[in-house]
């Protein structure tokens, strides 16, 4: 059976919705730039999403309550995407959604206020878990269904794609919308500075010189259908989800293995799910972090399953920065725009291949003749592998 | 172990519950005592489970798919990460390295060194339909087994609940997975 | 400088969450790294706060803690060496 794409929504350093970010795709505009909203204590460079949360909140109209960032965000993203659909007692209808960062954005603000004493409100309390912000997304949109949440780190939300279109394709549910979020905060920017893998220039994925990653935040969401689905609603589709797979590093809770061995079963996996062979793959949407270790560990795996034909490839990261949770299904929204315009996102900031590995990403924005297969990668902390394959219909 | 007690926390021992469990347990693996406590607790619970059940350790390196939830998230160690820089004024990166839920599940794939395909999710409470549902999908595509868990940590409120289901014992008595059932062992 | 390593090796121990390693079980020259302590890359950037939260000393390249960080000896001395 068929699982068709039908609503796309995004929200992230290079727009606010799928239009915006398209227009910056093309203009090789990178979104990464010293942060404004977030309070920092020293300068430093992310992919921030160029609206505060008053400015959220007042372009979704929404009531009093307690919204963390990531429950905003996440709120554009799944309107956009949801669009016009509504809730029908035939079509079985669930949302899935991915976070890692929660409402950790309020929490630490508050926690230090709770800690000194300067209020004694906990409500903030409630919005900090995970859960709650899939629940308020399922509230604004009226959603009552299967209701989930993920938490894979870096391959959340492509985790959250891949379980929406199995329980689709089990014919558990026949529509879910699905995605991912994560806000800025002071808890992962120290993160990652502690592990050393911040850079603080812009990040320059597949490079030989490259520092580290620049965190991003973001969101984004899209519609799954069967056909059963799409014949009630008559949602036009963009294209289908042929193709995934998970699998599980094996080597060290943070760093990928020098061989590439959960990377290269994901990708691989999922070209045989797709039915396809890797040299039917038109582009790679990889994961490309910047990172010293991710871009080796990625290129050795691309290079063991491609070998002398390398697809053109790219991390739109560079525009992004690593959106965390969100990176999966805001990727997926490039892939498919990538596909559906027949065009090829250049990886910016790259000047000199990868000594060991010798590969070379797209660097120019490039119209093509015909984008049929897009891979996407998404490789998270813990050793969570997930690639993920688009098809034109 | 299967609705048994092995082993009870001494409460006038030096060492912690989960320090007592693992030299109860005969282990030797030195990473452990780098792990945060959601991590020692799934790691732990499988290895339990591995030594009252050999077969575990028979199926191959991609055959066991690995399952797990709860619903504090690792909250529980990203309050300590946060005490590192707010109070200690430096971010400590082994704690920031378990401020994920799911790094729990690395530590077992690290451990046991399984390829296999893996999933974290959080839910209110135990959710015996999700644990059925995705086990009975899995188990009917290319998953041999699954090892799943429950493991809730906050403060000092421990829940943890693992459970190895197998292709061949529920093509056996020809039944999937069931939710309810499922239910009772946890409430057990 | 005796004192200095008996020193070092507490706070490793403490650092790291050797749990089971005594300080009697480290030797001065022994490599810390691929020896039998078991240390990985976060253990190493574990050193780096060690060295700032102790000795005011901070390291922004992580490949030098390679040098640095090779064993107590080798610790001792870049403690108690003028920094250019």
């Amino acid at each position: 059976m068929k699982i068709y794409i039908t609503g796309l929504g995004v929200i992230s350093a290079i727009g606010t919705n799928v239009e915006e970010n398209y227009q910056s795709l093309q203009e090789e505009k990178t979104g990464i730039e010293k942060i404004k909203f977030l309070s920092f204590d020293s300068v430093v460079l992310a992919g921030e999403v160029k609206l505060s949360n008053d400015a959220l909140i007042e372009k979704m109209s929404l009531k009093n309550g307690f919204y963390s960032r990531t429950s905003l965000l996440g709120i554009v993203a799944a309107k956009e995407s949801w669009g016009k659909n509504s809730l029908n007692q035939s079509i079985r209808t669930g949302i899935i959604s991915a976070t890692s960062v929660g409402g950790m954005d309020k929490s630490e603000k508050y926690y230090r206020q709770v800690l000194q004493k300067e209020t004694t409100d906990i409500s903030f309390i409630l919005t900090h878990d995970s859960g709650n912000t899939t629940e308020k997304i399922a509230k604004e949109l009226g959603i009552n269904g299967y209701i989930n949440t993920l938490s894979t780190a870096c391959s959340s939300s492509a985790n959250a794609i891949m379980l929406a279109a199995r329980l689709i394709e089990q014919n558990k549910l026949d529509r879910v919308l699905v995605g991912g979020a994560d806000a800025l905060t002071q808890f992962t920017i120290k993160g990652f500075h502690s592990l050393m893998i911040y850079d603080n220039e812009w990040c320059r994925p597949f490079d030989e010189n490259r520092k580290g990653l620049n965190v991003g935040e973001g969101a984004a969401f899209l519609v799954l259908e069967n056909e059963k689905s799409i014949e009630k609603t008559g949602n036009k589709p963009y294209c289908i989800i042929s193709g995934w797979h998970n699998a599980a590093d094996a080597f060290h809770q943070t760093a990928s293995s020098p061989d590439g061995k959960g990377a290269t079963l994901a990708m691989q996996d999922a070209m045989k799910k797709a039915k396809i062979n890797p040299n039917e793959i038109s582009y790679i949407n990889a994961h490309g972090t910047g990172t010293k270790n991710n871009d080796l560990s990625e290129s050795v795996a691309i290079k063991n399953i491609f070998k002398q034909n390398i697809p053109p490839f790219s991390s739109t990261k560079s525009f992004t920065g690593h959106t965390l949770a969100a990176a999966g299904a805001i990727e997926a929204v490039f892939s498919i725009l990538a596909m559906n315009n027949n065009i090829l996102f250049p990886n910016l900031n790259f000047s000199q291949s990868i000594s060991e590995t010798e590969l070379l990403p797209q660097t120019k924005l490039q119209q093509v003749e015909n984008v049929k297969n897009v891979l996407s990668n998404s490789f998270g902390f813990g050793g969570n592998n997930t690639s993920l394959i688009f098809s034109k219909i | 172990m299967n609705g048994e007690i092995i082993f009870r926390k001494d409460e006038i021992s030096a060492d912690d519950f989960t320090k007592q469990i693992y030299k109860n347990s005969k282990l030797d693996y030195s990473k452990f005592y780098k792990m945060d406590l959601l991590s020692k607790f799934a790691f732990l619970g499988t290895e339990i489970l591995k030594a009252h059940s050999k077969k575990i350790t028979e199926y191959g390196d991609d055959e066991i798919a690995l399952l797990f939830s709860n619903s504090v998230s690792s909250a529980d160690t990203d309050i300590k990460f946060q005490k590192s820089y707010l109070e200690e004024g430096s971010p400590s990166p082994s704690l920031f390295v378990y401020t994920l839920p799911n790094i729990l599940i690395g530590e077992i794939a690290i451990r046991n060194k399984w390829f296999g395909e893996n999933l974290f999710t959080i839910f209110p409470k135990f959710d015996s339909d999700f644990f059925a549902n995705y086990c009975n999908i899995l188990l009917s595509k290319n998953t041999e087994a699954c090892l799943c868990g429950w493991i809730n940590i906050l403060d000092e409120n421990v829940d943890v609940f693992l459970f190895f289901v197998e292709k061949t014992e529920v093509n056996r008595i020809n039944s999937p997975l069931n939710s309810e059932a499922l239910s009772i062992l946890y409430k057990k | 400088m005796t004192s200095l390593k008996e020193d070092l090796k507490k706070q490793i121990i403490e650092q790291l969450n050797l749990e089971d390693v005594q300080v009697s079980d480290i030797q001065d020259d022994a490599p810390l790294f691929g020896g039998g302590l078991g240390l990985d890359s976060i253990d190493a950037l574990e050193l780096i706060v060690l060295l700032e939260k102790h000795y005011g000393i901070k390291i922004t390249n992580p490949e030098k803690g390679k040098d640095v960080f090779y064993s107590i000896n080798s610790m001792a001395e870049y403690i108690t060496s003028p920094k250019g």
